[in-house]
């Protein structure tokens, strides 16, 4: 094993270096002695013996120095001179130093933090067994957001008629109240999961057992089964090592813990981390009526694909099964309309089911694309100081190469520096990275309902294998890219023309180009990321600006729990009434109503109608959004009543009546008068609130304008406003305040109120709808306000580079500007001259800027909706931006060369 | 056997055989082995100190020699360098290498058209 040999007499020379050194010179001294007497013995004179022995010899230093060579661990001596030798180069300029180690490691950081997120949320592989062969089953609907949700029928036929997978497995989540033996009774996350579910995954229980087909029949004794999640068992059951066969009370079942999951696994969706596990059998226990019985439970679906089989050709197959689930949701909904379009697709599952990354792919894919704009400038802006710093060192490289420094030691040396910037910028860039990251994943799930869920979405995101990968990647090729230059300049560093050349004129003019042309890059690009971040903030600012339909200001939305208040909703009419008339009462408040949906905040419901006297085919059948609302519903929303009246109290009990807003009207009714108009509820109701009897008629007396339904991207929809107060059960528990100021100043006093009038019903929660469509608007404002943060950096970076370069040419002509001013030049000659250097510069950059950022906009837009790629304000914003930051930046040098005393310039 | 070898490595690797094979006579110390050399290659080879002592200090790195201190047959004291057993194996080995290589190379410069 020769390779071993070598290892092994590296580190022994390593060891025994000065040993070996002694030993070397006492070799040399001897091979010289030998040869002077063998010249001695053939006739020659000491002396002449001497000298000729010294000649055949050469340099005893460079002897060494070959034999040094030899072993592998010279390689690591000179390294470590070299980081010795940049390290005390870099000590020596801190200032340098410190600029672009704050660079790099922002930059660097913001790559590694916006990495770390997408490696959390897209990347990492769920720890089963092959997550590589796992794919999702997805249904889409054309212009939505496609869905995980079958029903639990839907995915028996998939199980059991398929060729493709090996497994079929089933998920839904849920909450349960557990209560038991030492435990505080609260609510916790659980998901009932098919009888394979662990078994297909691989998982392997870290206690007990897991749960088993057997447990998964309905009416089964061992249904009532639950395998705890580690944390849980950890953080609640106390590590109790005797947990396997204890008894939880989940919904008032007596559930038997048959085992606790290992600590990797946290279930299938990134982000949230069930605590338990139930049979899907248990459902029918918990829930009645049971919806596993009559196979309509929602369930996520995955597949395990049997090796060999393509994602394509199990797609091919699901799409003939599918045919089944369409069958029977046309059946069901009455409508082939709703179901046509819908089709199933597949997508691969190896980091979990893709919801969260659906709805986060977008923001972070963005985001990484200007954070890699911010390392690209960040690696421009070092490359250019460096290279004004290897002017400066030109003296030192030429003379060093004249004592004999090898050009390839030259290169090393200058990437060595390179290297060890990049990696004190990588070290507090990955700080700033763990920090950022935390903070940014939690901002980023903070928005309303992520997912439509009610449970708490948590992000694990610390570095992993694979972030500190690229970061490392990152770093080094940062590294490579800003010391190119300078290598490339240090090895061609001609050592005669340097010395002899005096500090001012040795430059050439290649390299002044260079210098140049690295400021026109950086202003190139920073204008490319200001027009992004200005392009963002516009369309943030549209999305929050526009006209929702109602007034968003000063309104205080509070929401009611009765549930378990002990009111049955028949009974809450009065209550609510005397609610909304003492709450109206309150100082400060201007109207108050109520309403079963709040606008844009996610949830909403919707029915089939018709209208009499218009004929519909019930192909272009459209659900339309309802909503239940009080008296001054309207006027509390400032929603325009257009024509007719509002609703009153005093509707209930008689005929059912309905407001409709215009687009309703206008599509129903046309150029008839909507007033008078009659339609019905038909089809059964999607949301679950079951109200008035089937084949109640309405009649409209009120026409609205248009507002937001579900969510603030949407086109206003026809939508139909029934009276909360006309419904056999009282189904609005939003109630909301028109304020005269700040509406939440007044959220005290209607909590208060709500105490006196309501004991038993808590208030569930209290916002302002400002808060609301913050919260609506959370990734557009991550995005908008980190590229306007980076776009700043990027400008402040390119600023910086071009006051360096204006800088040193100053100096540099510091001779010429003073035979200018003796001549006559006038000092805002002279600032003018070098005011017109830098808008030439900064022109440049502009000139390559622009179409680059009119196309880096055309590729945003392709992947963020609504963009407002035409306007062209964003652009013009941010080349006044620019310009404006350059003229700062080339002003101080200006004025220094304005200052210059002819005098003592001629006389340098 | 193709011979498809650069230059520099074909004339380092022969500095190794040739060392090799000197030492397979006796131990000997670094002049002398630059003494032999030339001797025995009737003054062909010179090998100079920059080119000797990198090689020995490589072959002893790799196993195939091992150096001693001792007194030489002048009362001075010098390194003298013998062949391990790794070293004699190796030196076989490269020797009936050389000479399938050299013979095959004499072939082909001693070919002419009518043998082919």
């Amino acid at each position: 094993m020769p390779w071993l040999t070598r290892v092994v007499g590296g580190i022994v020379g390593l060891v025994r270096r000065t040993r070996q050194e002694q030993d070397l010179d006492a070799e040399l001294q001897e091979f010289l002695e030998m040869a002077i007497e063998d010249k001695v013995r053939a006739g020659l004179s000491r002396e002449a013996a001497a000298r000729a022995a010294h000649m055949e010899l050469g340099s005893a230093a460079a002897v060494k120095d070959r034999v040094r060579d030899v072993g592998w661990e010279h390689v690591l001596e000179t390294t470590w001179q070299d980081v010795r030798y940049a390290a005390r180069t870099l000590r020596r300029t801190s200032g340098f130093t410190a600029v672009a180690v704050v660079a790099l490691a922002l930059a660097i950081g913001a790559n590694t933090a916006i990495f770390s997120l997408i490696n959390a949320l897209m990347l990492r592989a769920l720890p089963v067994s092959h997550p590589e062969q796992l794919v999702e089953l997805l249904s889409v609907y054309p212009g939505e957001p496609r869905t995980q949700f079958f029903w639990w029928r839907h995915y028996e036929h998939f199980r059991d008629r398929n060729q493709s997978f090996s497994d079929v497995l089933a998920v839904a989540r849920s909450r349960f109240n557990v209560s038991g033996e030492g435990l505080e009774p609260g609510a916790v996350e659980g998901e009932y999961v098919a009888g394979n579910f662990f078994t297909a995954l691989g998982v392997r229980p870290f206690l007990g057992r897991v749960i088993d087909a057997a447990d998964d029949q309905v009416g089964s004794p061992s249904a009532a089964s639950a395998v705890v999640s580690w944390s849980y068992w950890t953080n609640r059951l106390h590590s109790d090592p005797a947990i396997v066969g204890k008894v939880l009370v989940l919904n008032d079942v007596p559930t038997t813990v048959v085992g606790v999951a290992p600590r990797a696994f946290a279930g299938l969706q990134v982000g949230l981390s069930p605590n338990l596990w139930v049979p899907a059998a248990m459902e029918p226990l918990v829930q009645r009526p049971s919806r596993r019985v009559d196979g309509t439970m929602t369930v996520g679906v995955m597949g395990r694909l049997k090796p060999g089989v393509t994602i394509e050709q199990a797609l091919v197959e699901m799409r003939v099964l599918d045919r089944y689930r369409l069958e029977d949701m046309v059946k069901a909904r009455q409508s082939a309309a709703s179901v046509r379009g819908i089709t199933i697709e597949l997508e691969p599952a190896a980091a979990g089911f893709a919801a969260l990354r659906d709805r986060f792919a977008t923001s972070l894919l963005v985001l990484m694309a200007v954070v890699a704009l911010l390392l690209l400038i960040a690696c421009t802006n070092v490359a250019s100081m460096l290279l004004a710093r290897g002017a400066a060192r030109q003296h030192e490289m030429a003379l060093r190469v004249s004592l004999g420094a090898g050009r390839v030691r030259l290169v090393r040396q200058v990437l060595t520096e390179a290297l060890l910037l990049a990696a004190m910028g990588s070290i507090v860039g990955i700080a700033l990275a763990s920090v950022g990251a935390e903070t940014l994943a939690r901002i980023m799930l903070s928005g309303r309902e992520s997912l439509r869920l009610q449970q708490h979405v948590e992000l694990l995101v610390q570095p992993d294998l694979h972030v500190l990968l690229f970061t490392t990647t990152v770093a080094v090729l940062t590294a490579v890219l800003f010391g190119a230059a300078p290598a490339w300049h240090a090895a061609t560093s001609a050592p005669a023309s340097s010395l002899r050349a005096t500090a001012a004129g040795g430059e050439t003019r290649s390299r002044r180009l260079f210098g140049k042309s690295l400021v026109v890059a950086q202003v190139a690009l920073s204008v490319v990321l200001l027009s992004a971040a200005s392009l963002f903030v516009h369309h943030l600012s549209n999305l929050r600006n526009q006209d929702f339909g109602f007034q968003r200001a000063s309104l205080l939305l509070v929401t009611l729990d009765p549930a378990n208040s002990g009111y049955p909703r028949e009974q809450l009419f009065a209550p609510y009434q005397n609610l909304l008339s003492r709450l109206g009462e309150i100082p400060g408040v201007r109207s108050v109503t109520l309403s079963g949906v709040t606008p844009i905040s996610g949830a909403g419901a919707s029915r089939f109608i018709s209208v009499e006297g218009f004929e519909e085919a019930a192909d272009a059948r459209r659900y339309v959004p309802l909503n239940w609302v009080g008296p001054q519903y309207f006027e509390t929303f400032g929603t325009p009543l257009l024509a007719g009246r509002d609703f009153a109290f005093t509707d209930q009990g008689g005929p059912p009546v309905a407001i409709v807003n215009q687009a309703m009207a206008r599509y129903y009714f046309g150029d008839k008068d909507p007033l008078g108009g009659r339609f019905q509820l038909v089809g059964p109701s999607n949301s679950g609130i079951t109200g008035a009897p089937p084949d109640q008629v309405y009649t409209v007396i009120g026409v609205v304008g248009d507002a937001k339904y579900l969510d603030l991207r949407e086109v206003p929809p026809r939508t139909i406003y029934l009276s909360a107060f006309q419904e056999p059960r009282m189904f609005a528990n939003q109630f909301a305040l028109r304020t005269t100021g700040r509406s939440a100043a007044v959220a005290g006093e209607v909590r208060r109120i709500v105490r006196e009038e309501l004991k038993t019903v808590p208030v569930a929660g209290v916002m302002t709808m400002d808060d609301l469509v913050d919260a609506s608007v959370v990734p557009e404002r991550v995005i908008a306000t980190l590229s306007t943060f980076f776009g700043g950096l990027g400008a402040t970076l390119a600023a910086l580079g071009l006051y360096g370069l204006l800088a040193y040419t100053v100096t540099r002509r510091t001779t010429e500007i003073g035979i200018r001013i003796a001549l006559g030049a006038t000092r805002s000659d002279i600032s003018r001259m070098v005011l017109r250097g830098a808008l030439g510069l900064v022109c440049a950059g502009l000139v390559i800027g622009v179409p680059l950022a009119l196309l880096s906009r055309r590729a945003a837009s392709r992947v963020v909706a609504d963009l407002p790629a035409d306007s062209v304000w964003p652009l013009v914003l941010a080349t006044a931006a620019m310009l404006a930051i350059a003229l700062v930046a080339a002003s101080l040098p200006a004025r220094r060369a304005a200052r210059v005393e002819p005098v003592d310039a001629l006389r340098q | 056997m193709p011979v498809e070898q650069k230059p520099s490595s074909l004339v380092q690797g022969t500095l190794h055989m040739l060392i090799l094979k000197t030492l397979a006579l006796e131990p000997m110390h670094g002049y002398g082995i630059g003494v032999r050399l030339e001797q025995i290659s009737k003054g062909v080879f010179r090998v100079n100190a920059g080119s000797l002592f990198p090689a020995l200090r490589r072959l002893e790195r790799d196993g195939l020699i091992a150096g001693e201190w001792q007194v030489t047959e002048n009362n001075r004291r010098g390194k003298y360098y013998a062949l391990t057993a790794q070293g004699r194996a190796t030196l076989k080995r490269e020797t009936k290498d050389w000479e399938q290589q050299t013979a095959a190379i004499a072939r082909i410069l001693a070919a002419s058209l009518g043998e082919l």
